[in-house]
């Protein structure tokens, strides 16, 4: 999360942001959204791995949880995350409310919608709060922004369930078209060209059952084993990136990928894996690699599976691997395994060894920054236009409210406009936030919570003379 | 708003013996009529345990709060003024309470709004902190408003 922090202050501080910085900030933007998350879907892979008809220990009645929680709950976490990041408490429920449209409008789960939806609902709401900032007459400002959100997510939720649920719904029937096309060519590894980029999109169970399962019921029908149970279920390419992360990844994705790696690869729930393609999609290439590699291998070998491997774990696997096929199965995992988990580590370690440099130059930066002012805390960005002041206590109501209202009094009397200044939670200071302002007794938590904002202390949230400094450096402006 | 708010919840005293219990005293009326209940009480008084006297909104003045567990029945506000100032951690002198019990973190701006307008004015604080009756303190309140 430093990591996208970094990448953030390299695109706002230098004047011309290289692309580079600004990919990077996108993929830590991913990141942010996906992983906070990585709970909620582990609790889900174990729910399904244990009580599917086919898991370890059915049971109908908590099978019954697996559906909603992958239609619903996952995408909505998502969706609020995105919301949260780009818009604060109101982009996240704005957010929501948006992605409940596109779920409800569409027969697939919507993860790449709700990684969509979620940050545009928080971006809608904020760019609305902004306009009628200061407009709004004292009284009424929880009647305005109740219903503001109200309507403007009523609106939204529509939008999503009319348009934006069946396009992605319609580039789901793009993808079964592909792949029914490159089967009719007869080349099967060019497969994962397609099932990898869509099993991410959790659109696995949808070309696993709806296209290679039955086409391989036939074969098997006729010959007892089909290949065409292997091409998107093998879990040899999942295994090769989670170790990969396991390794080369960065802080909270590096921890978390072992626990997954049980889950996916004994478990069979590929969905564990999915997360990790989506905060680096670089990664994707490594997976096709994967792919294309095990096909390649079990064509070579001849071998196949006699029905579906539900999920899609080794287990499943080698009790499904017909006698004399057991060498060309193995193999075809563990190859993919080998050639995803080589050139995912290759893709890690050039994004890792990028941002160690923006890393050191950001402490550089910092560090000349400090010696620039004296007055350490007030100073540390200088230079940067404010737009954004946040006032924070404990519980976000009483005496930061006392302090914002107080101070955007004081800046209308001095007629400067174009702030936002608001109160909140320590914790819930959005990302965008120029200047933190708390008093002294909290400056510990609030650092621990911002440790790469500016923060102002102050001892007296009416006249302080920190908060006289900043209206002149704000009159300066 | 906010002498509507205040009317019914003012109370004046000679002193109090801790800063814990001019917060309970301060609450006393909210506690009576129902707005809180005791548990958010004992919330104020360890908010101020856990985060140090930040609600000293300005010397002289606190502002207890805390954040709504579900022991917020109604937003509302209560005022205490003491003849004897009492110590708060730090040293801080304390003689006049605000105590603010808030339903969410919007509800009860307007109330917070009057109350910055009046302390931000030296005169109007003045003639606050002189006041002896619920009378003459919600004159000067509406004075503002």
């Amino acid at each position: 999360m430093a990591d996208a922090a970094h990448a953030k202050d390299n695109g706002v501080d230098t004047n011309t942001p290289s692309t580079r910085a600004k990919v990077q900030a996108f993929g830590g933007f991913l990141t942010n959204m996906v992983l906070p998350n990585i709970g909620a879907f582990i609790a889900w892979g174990l729910l399904t791995a244990l009580f599917i008809p086919t898991g370890w220990i059915p049971n109908e009645e908590l099978a019954q949880i697996v559906d909603p929680a992958i239609n619903y709950l996952l995408p909505l976490l998502l969706a609020i995350t995105g919301g949260r990041m780009v818009g604060g408490q109101r982009g996240a429920v704005m957010g929501a409310i948006g992605a409940i449209g596109l779920i409800v409008g569409a027969d697939i789960p919507m993860f790449l919608g709700a990684m969509v939806i979620g940050p545009l609902g928080g971006l809608i709401i904020k760019k609305f709060d902004k306009i009628i900032e200061n407009r709004v007459p004292a009284g009424f400002e929880m009647i305005v922004n109740n219903f503001s959100l109200g309507i403007l997510g009523f609106l939204l939720m529509i939008l999503s369930f009319y348009f934006i649920g069946p396009t992605i719904e319609s580039a789901n029937n793009l993808v079964t078209a592909a792949i029914e096309a490159l089967v009719a060519t007869g080349l099967l590894p060019l497969l994962s060209l397609i099932n990898e980029p869509a099993k991410v999109l959790f659109l696995n169970n949808v070309i696993d059952q709806g296209i290679y399962y039955p086409l391989g019921m036939q074969a098997s029908a006729e010959v007892g084993k089909s290949i065409y149970f292997t091409v998107a279920s093998n879990p040899g390419p999942g295994l090769g990136l989670l170790l990969a992360f396991t390794f080369f990844g960065k802080k909270t994705a590096r921890r978390t990928a072992p626990g997954a790696m049980i889950i996916h690869f004994l478990g069979g729930i590929h969905e564990l894996y999915f997360p990790y393609v989506l905060m680096k999609p670089l990664t994707i290439i490594g997976m096709i690699a994967g792919g294309m590699s095990g096909i390649a291998v079990f064509s070579l070998f001849d071998a196949g599976l006699t029905a579906g491997p539900s999920p899609g774990s080794i287990i499943a696997y080698l009790g499904l691997t017909p006698k004399g096929n057991f060498i060309g199965i193995i193999a075809g995992v563990l190859v993919a395994a080998v050639v995803t988990f080589l050139v995912t580590a290759f893709i890690l370690k050039l994004d890792r060894s990028s941002d160690e440099e923006d890393i050191s130059a950001s402490v550089e930066k910092s560090k000349a920054m400090k010696q620039a002012g004296k007055e350490a805390s007030a100073t540390r960005q200088k230079n940067e236009e404010i737009n954004t002041i946040s006032f924070v206590c404990d519980a976000g109501a009483g005496s930061s409210a006392m302090g914002a209202t107080t101070f955007r009094k004081k800046l209308q009397k001095n007629d400067i406009e174009g702030l936002e200044v608001k109160h909140y939670r320590i914790e819930d200071a959005p990302q965008h936030s120029d200047i933190i302002v708390v008093h002294e007794d909290l400056q510990e938590r609030a650092k621990g919570a911002h440790p790469d904002k500016e923060i102002i202390t102050i001892e007296n949230y009416l006249n302080d003379p920190a908060l006289e400094r900043l209206m002149e450096r704000l009159k300066k402006e | 708003m906010l002498a509507e708010y205040l009317e019914g919840n003012i109370r004046f005293l000679p002193s109090v013996d801790s800063w814990e219990e001019g917060i309970k005293k301060a609450a006393d009326p909210l506690l009576h009529n129902g707005s809180i209940t005791p548990q958010y009480i004992e919330d104020m008084i360890g908010n101020v345990n856990t985060n140090g006297p930040y609600i000293v909104i300005v010397p002289g003045i606190a502002m207890p709060h805390a954040k709504n567990d579900g022991s917020v029945v109604k937003t509302s506000v209560s005022y205490l003024k003491l003849e004897e100032p009492v110590k708060f951690p730090k040293d801080k002198e304390v003689h006049t309470f605000f105590v603010l019990a808030a339903e969410d973190s919007t509800g009860h701006l307007d109330l917070i709004s009057d109350l910055s307008s009046i302390l931000i004015e030296d005169e109007i604080k003045n003639k606050l902190e002189e006041s002896k009756s619920e009378q003459e303190i919600l004159e000067v309140l509406k004075m503002v408003e």
